[in-house]
């Protein structure tokens, strides 16, 4: 057998083996990436604002609360989802 | 790296046009709507007044109303314009004697601008002069004023919009149908499945993606409805009619209130967006495999 690499094959050696990305499978119940979970957490954050001004705010709790809870929701959507 | 330099050069000038005519225009909707606004006031300057406006649309029952009539306008029309499109496409899919004649006068109804078809509605449907109020009298007994019943007015812009959009629905699902390749529905037959069974686990999951996407051009179209019902009813009678497309032009152009109607626009596209993505997730999302 010759060293030389068959010359049927030199396309095949010459190409980089492609890496997919793997990802942990999250809580969600279909497969995300990370722009997907960030898109996720703007529209929760914009439906908990708009909540929030609608029924908690008259009752004294600042806009701020809900950015919070909406920020550390973020959080744990990217990370986790 | 050749082939992905071209790629980008290829994508630059859609990417440009995108950014000028897509991009720059919400970023600048967004930047007025946590704006008071008024261009044509004593005073033209655009005051900050924070989140105000969001404060503002959640309490105005008037944008709350314009949402519930757009959202059952939505409804009605994309579902029928899907079950008669679908039938309708159906029937072109099979041969009969001027099967070509009738395609083409049933697409006729595309090519017409929205302001030209409320103003032929507006024209059909008016007391003294409109055939329809004439006939449904005389056949029926039945008076039909929409200028004076909501449930007549909503009712005639839904029948109009239907007539309107149904047909790109059927060409849509015409080339869906066409492309399904025989094998399954031969194999499905072989297997003694009657036709319920071979649409709802062969046709309809084949030609999902066409009726998503479909519906996502509807959605979108029918949420932002303004011209035709302008033409026809211009809101009225009372709020009946007024959608939210007709609720921002109101906002905008009488009042001249930018600020507060970019806010809408802003909430509307919002409520687009999420429509059009739950339905994706509903329908194409590719599953999660964790178990548990």
């Amino acid at each position: 057998m010759s060293k030389e690499t068959p010359l049927a094959s030199v396309h095949l050696a010459e190409e980089e083996p492609v890496e997919l990305p793997v990802e942990k499978p999250g809580f969600l119940p279909i497969e995300t990436n990370w722009f997907d979970r960030l898109f996720i957490s703007v529209v929760i954050w914009v439906a908990l604002s708009l909540f929030w001004f609608r029924f908690i705010e008259p009752m004294g709790l600042s806009i701020w609360i809900s950015n919070a809870i909406a920020l550390g929701l973020a959080v744990w959507i990217i990370r986790k989802g | 790296m050749q082939s992905n330099r071209l790629g980008w050069i290829l994508l630059a000038p859609t990417m440009v046009i995108l950014f000028f005519f897509g991009v720059l225009p919400f970023v600048y909707v967004l930047w007025v709507s946590f704006h008071q606004w008024n261009p044509f006031a004593v005073d033209p300057t655009m005051v900050f007044n924070g989140a105000d406006n969001f404060r503002k649309i959640v309490f105005d029952a008037a944008f709350l109303n314009s949402v519930g009539v757009t959202v059952m306008f939505v409804f009605f029309a994309v579902v029928s314009e899907l079950i008669i499109g679908y039938f309708l496409a159906q029937a072109f899919m099979r041969d009969f004697p001027g099967k070509s004649f009738f395609r083409t006068i049933h697409t006729l109804p595309l090519i017409m601008a929205p302001i030209i078809v409320g103003s032929v509605w507006k024209l059909m449907m008016t007391p003294s002069i409109g055939i329809i109020p004439h006939y449904l009298n005389l056949w029926f007994g039945i008076s039909v004023n929409i200028g004076t019943s909501p449930a007549a007015a909503f009712t005639t812009i839904v029948i109009m919009d239907i007539w309107h959009w149904t047909p790109l629905v059927t060409l849509t699902l015409i080339a869906a149908l066409v492309s399904l390749p025989a094998d399954p529905f031969e194999q499905a037959q072989i297997d003694g499945a009657n036709k319920r069974q071979i649409f709802w686990h062969i046709t309809l999951p084949m030609i999902a993606p066409a009726v998503v996407a479909t519906v996502f051009i509807r959605l979108m179209d029918a949420l932002r409805t303004v011209d035709e019902v302008w033409m026809l009813t211009g809101g009225g009678p009372g709020s009946a009619t007024r959608f939210v497309g007709v609720h921002i032009f109101k906002e905008v152009f009488p009042k001249t209130n930018y600020g507060y109607g970019s806010t809408i626009s802003v909430i509307v596209l919002y409520l687009t967006i999420v429509a059009c993505w739950l339905l994706y997730v509903t329908m194409l999302a590719p599953r999660n495999s964790r178990k548990g």
